[in-house]
C-alpha cells in the first residue's frame, strides 16, 4: 500500500469530526447569546440568534482536505461577527442603562 | 518540526501551493479548532461585560462603576476575536513553510488583562462600601 492510498490520508477521520463538532458549539453558543440578548433587548437579540444558523451553515466542511481559501474566508467572517457583536454590546451599554437587575 | 511535516497523514493532502505546501489535514483542523475555542472565548467575554452593565445592581455611590468593568470586557473579547484569527493565519503559514509554529501570546494577554479587571473590580468594590460609610 503506498501512502497515498492510506484512508487517513485522504479522510482525517475524527480530526474533522471534532472540528465539526467544534462548529456546532460555536453555533450554540451564538443561539444562547442571542435568546439571552433577546429577553431584554429583542432588536439585537433577534439578528444575533439568526446569525446562530449562518454560523452553523459555516461549520459544515468542505469534504476536500484541503479547501484553504474558503477555510479563511469563513474564519474571517466569524471574526468580523464576534467583532459586530463586541461592537452592538458596547453600543448597548452606552444608549441604555442597566436596569439594575432581571425585571 | 520534522514530525509534523514527515507524519503519515502528510502525504496525500500534500500539494504544492502558492505558499508553501498543503499541511496534513489533521493539523490543519487542530489549528481551526484552537481559532474556535478562542472564538468562543471571546463571545463569552463580549456576554459578560454586556451582562455586567445591564443587569448587575448599581454600586452604591459609584454609578459609573459598572461600564469601567463591563466596557473593558467587551472590548477585550473584539481584540482576542481579532488576535485569534491573525494567530490561526500565522500558524497556517508556518504549517505551509512547515516552520516551527509561534508562540502565542494570546494567555498572556488573557490573563493580565482579566486579573487587571478583576483588581479594579475589587477597588470599585471597596470604594462602593467607603462611600456608604
Amino acid at each position: 500500500m503506498t501512502p497515498a492510498e492510506d484512508i487517513e490520508d485522504t479522510d482525517p477521520g475524527l480530526a474533522r469530526e471534532r472540528t465539526e463538532l467544534a462548529w456546532h458549539r460555536m453555533a450554540i453558543s451564538f443561539a444562547a447569546v442571542g435568546g439571552a440578548i433577546l429577553r431584554y433587548r429583542p432588536a439585537a437579540g433577534l439578528p444575533i440568534l439568526i446569525l446562530s444558523a449562518l454560523v452553523w451553515e459555516l461549520g459544515r466542511l468542505p469534504r476536500a482536505p484541503g479547501g484553504g481559501r474558503s477555510r479563511e474566508r469563513r474564519l474571517r467572517l466569524i471574526t468580523a461577527i464576534i467583532t459586530g457583536v463586541a461592537f452592538a454590546a458596547l453600543i448597548m451599554t452606552f444608549i441604555g442603562h442597566g436596569s439594575g437587575g432581571p425585571p | 518540526m520534522t514530525e509534523r511535516t514527515s507524519s503519515r497523514g502528510n502525504s496525500a493532502a500534500t500539494r504544492e501551493a502558492g505558499d508553501g505546501c498543503e499541511p496534513d489535514a489533521r493539523f490543519t483542523f487542530a489549528n481551526e479548532r484552537t481559532f474556535l475555542a478562542w472564538s468562543r472565548t471571546s463571545l463569552a467575554l463580549v456576554v459578560a461585560g454586556l451582562a455586567i452593565v445591564q443587569l448587575l445592581p448599581p454600586f452604591p455611590g459609584v454609578p459609573w462603576g459598572r461600564h469601567v468593568i463591563g466596557t473593558p470586557l467587551i472590548l477585550l473579547g473584539a481584540a482576542l476575536a481579532v488576535i485569534s484569527y491573525l494567530e490561526w493565519k500565522t500558524n497556517q503559514r508556518a504549517l505551509r513553510r512547515g516552520e516551527p509554529l509561534s508562540r502565542s501570546r494570546l494567555p498572556y494577554f488573557l490573563a493580565f488583562t482579566i486579573a487587571g479587571i478583576a483588581l479594579v473590580a475589587a477597588a470599585l468594590a471597596l470604594l462602593s462600601e467607603l462611600s456608604r460609610l
